[in-house]
């Protein structure tokens, strides 16, 4: 059975109708939905077993996040403006930030008009183009607490991210990930 | 009766479970859980992760305090030791043994704590963890590294989304700069930065 519920009836625990999830995955957390706002069929999706607890959804209007199989999420944010796949048997640890936009234009000249445009004497204006970059994680990678990972990054299978890297390029399959900015090495984790 | 005006504790619910009057989140504070009149705990949701079965499995020093968006995330034999004056702002505290927190010690938001990485490194050992874990915390336990304790001197200072790897230790009076991932043990009264973290210089020691 699969539970949107909350543990203990501190949340309404209705789910955004456009939320997919697998038999016995579960979400838990008071802030899960607080930043959705997709509108996209599938706005969410989880497959089976995967636990999301405390993790953060804020997708955009256009955005969605696609979660595989036998995944343990564990209060990460995740900040889709386009994509962010995420594959089967991946392990994100606490405080990880993923995101497949920057959210605000490089030029500063662009980002004076952004400011305007989200400030609430800005008129309505519309913000200017930012860019996004989908996020893709492979199968059985693991993200330990306090990474970054940044728009357009693809993750390889079998990965493993070391504590507090900051992944700014795509990752091989099987490589073992740390530092900021990440650098990789071939040679599998000891321990 | 003063035990429970300190720590917002509703008297109406004594001896039942321990509620904290103050408390948006509907749970109780387990009941091996050691504090008394001079600590604080901002909610019971702290506690949603809470396995442990040892007596006592998290002692609060004299005066300590734990606020909002602490998480104390203790396997079933796990033990935590906060000292005295000691302030949990935020932290993720990960225990499958022991992790000691020293007197005076400032640890800031967002900051893990952890004696165990809890995912094995190896790809297929950490898919077999990932399957049985997922099915009930507790079953994992044997297919986990062994975890290795954590301890935090007195009068430590951790800038905030620190990490503290499994098997470290930090001096007396040391000071942890924002983001850093200490991966190796570290003296007293040094000041230490970066991932991984290195020492920058040294502090005067306290009188």
């Amino acid at each position: 059975m699969s539970s949107g519920e909350t543990r203990s009836g501190w949340s309404d625990g209705l789910l955004p109708a456009n939320v997919r999830l697998g038999s016995e995955s579960r979400i838990a957390g008071p802030d899960a939905f607080k930043r959705f706002f997709s509108k996209c069929d599938v706005g969410l999706s989880l497959g089976d077993r995967t636990c999301a607890d405390g993790v953060r959804f804020a997708i955009g209007e256009s955005g969605r996040i696609l979660v595989g199989a036998d995944c343990y999420l564990d209060d990460c944010i995740l900040l889709a403006e386009q994509e962010i796949r995420i594959g089967h048997h991946v392990i994100i640890g606490w405080n990880t930030t993923i995101s497949d936009s920057d959210f605000h234009p490089l030029a500063p000249a662009e980002r004076v008009l952004d400011a305007i445009a989200l400030s609430p004497a800005g008129g309505g204006r519309p913000r200017p183009a930012i860019i996004c970059r989908p996020v893709t994680i492979g199968d059985d990678v693991y993200i330990g607490p306090a990474c970054t990972i940044l728009k357009g990054v693809e993750i390889g299978s079998g990965a493993y991210i070391e504590p507090g890297s900051v992944v700014t390029r795509s990752i091989p399959a099987l490589a073992h990930v740390r530092g900021n900015p990440a650098t990789w090495s071939s040679a599998e984790p000891s321990g | 009766m003063e035990l429970s005006r300190a720590v917002g504790m509703s008297e109406t619910s004594m001896p039942g479970p321990r509620k904290l009057a103050h408390d948006w989140f509907d749970g109780s504070i387990p009941d091996n859980v050691s504090f008394d009149a001079s600590n604080y705990i901002d909610s019971s949701y702290s506690f949603r992760r809470f396995r442990s079965q040892r007596k006592p499995a998290l002692v609060l020093g004299h005066g300590s305090a734990i606020y909002t968006n602490t998480t104390l995330d203790l396997g079933h034999s796990a033990q935590v030791r906060v000292g005295a004056f000691a302030l949990l702002n935020g932290a993720k505290i990960i225990c499958d043994e022991e992790i000691t927190i020293g007197n005076y010690c400032l640890i800031s938001w967002n900051v893990v704590l952890m004696d165990n990485f809890r995912a094995p490194k190896k790809l297929i050992r950490r898919r077999a963890y990932l399957d049985a874990v997922l099915r009930n915390p507790d079953s994992a336990a044997s297919l986990q590294d062994p975890p290795r304790p954590v301890t935090i001197g007195s009068n430590v200072w951790i800038g905030h989304d620190a990490v503290v790897l499994p098997g470290v230790s930090i001096g007396t009076g040391s000071v942890i700069g924002a983001r850093a991932v200490v991966d190796a043990s570290l003296p007293n009264y040094c000041v230490a930065i970066g991932n991984p973290a290195r020492i920058i210089r040294f502090l005067a020691a306290a009188s």
